[in-house]
């Protein structure tokens, strides 16, 4: 790994894109994105070895709207995709106490919040290492 | 706006406004404050705050009194305000960004009845496809009080005397396509 990598983080929380980003600069090259659409725009102009991205944002579960997109695009479809959801906590209102199937939406992991800073480190290189052997890179 | 990797973080203003990047209508910093979404507004009365009002405190940043106000629980979505709007904001949007909000930081406050309905109705919906008012009755008959109960049930009584309440919940049919829809969006699970 002698180059840095570039994380894409699409998440509309703040607070919560500054504590995940603090941990991943340590490693990697982050770019925030603070709505899907302007997420979007990113991938569409540049090119990054993972996505860390959120499930509730703008007018609902938009995160797996981005996600199925992602993997209908031919370009897109190669990058892994981490999503971090704070969905059980933030909306036990509407879901109390269920996972998320694993069906629901097509991504490489999930991982909800409060994530533990090594653990999120650890699937970050994981995902972008499983990624780049299947691209023989 | 994609921020750069140096950037710093967002204002609780961008913050809303990225809950409505999907919708129609312009920045909140476009606002005059001319009140005439407060003058529009049929709820107004109910609210702690005007809509007026809380866009200027969501323009000022004051997170923690735009959250605690009950303004966006007690709009009634008529979109008198977005539609009267002179400079092309739109206060209906605002509201229910500000319930998804606080329903996804888990905020808002566990004594409002708007909240608890919101899930109520989710509920019915999912389980029969339409709502089935005399459903919600148990849980909110007491909130005005014995005067409160009186009046709603002398309205019952006269939607039933027209045929307008049904005493036994229908469904619709095929209430699996539309669970099926709604499973496309959002994990059905733990909403019943």
């Amino acid at each position: 790994m002698s180059e840095r990598r570039k994380v894409l983080i699409v998440d509309d929380d703040p607070d919560f894109v500054a504590g995940i980003r603090a941990i991943l600069d340590r490693e990697y090259d982050t770019v925030v994105a603070y709505n899907p659409k302007d997420g979007w725009d990113a991938l569409k102009k540049d090119r990054y070895d993972l996505l860390c991205l959120d499930i509730m944002m703008g007018r609902g579960a938009e995160g797996v709207m981005m996600a199925r997109k992602i993997r209908r695009d031919k370009e897109l479809r190669n990058m892994p995709v981490l999503i971090i959801t704070g969905l059980r906590e933030q909306i036990a209102f509407l879901f109390p106490g269920q996972a998320v199937h694993p069906g629901f939406v097509p991504v490489d992991e999930l991982m909800e919040k409060p994530v533990e800073p090594d653990l999120l480190l650890q699937k970050a290189a994981a995902l972008i290492g499983a990624s780049e052997a299947r691209q023989g890179r | 706006m994609v921020v750069a990797s140096t950037a710093g973080t967002i204002s609780f203003r961008e913050e809303v406004e990225n809950l409505l990047h999907a919708e129609e209508g312009v920045s909140l910093i476009r606002c005059i404050q001319c009140a005439t979404c407060s003058a529009a507004c049929p709820a107004v009365e109910f609210m702690d705050h005007t809509p007026r009002e809380l866009i200027a405190l969501i323009n000022a940043g004051m997170r923690d009194e735009v959250m605690a106000s009950n303004t966006y629980w007690t709009c009634a979505s008529c979109y008198a305000c977005s539609e009267k709007c002179p400079e092309g904001i739109r206060p209906a949007d605002v509201m229910y960004a500000l319930t998804r909000y606080s329903l996804w930081k888990g905020t808002f406050n566990r004594d409002w009845v708007a909240p608890d309905f919101s899930r109520r109705f989710a509920r019915t919906i999912l389980r029969t496809g339409k709502s089935y008012e005399p459903g919600y009755a148990p849980a909110f008959i007491f909130e005005g009080g014995f005067p409160g109960m009186v009046r709603e049930m002398r309205m019952a009584v006269r939607l039933l005397s027209r045929g307008r309440l049904p005493l036994i919940p229908s469904r619709i049919k095929r209430i699996r396509n539309l669970r099926a829809v709604v499973a496309r969006i959002l994990p059905l699970d733990g909403i019943e």
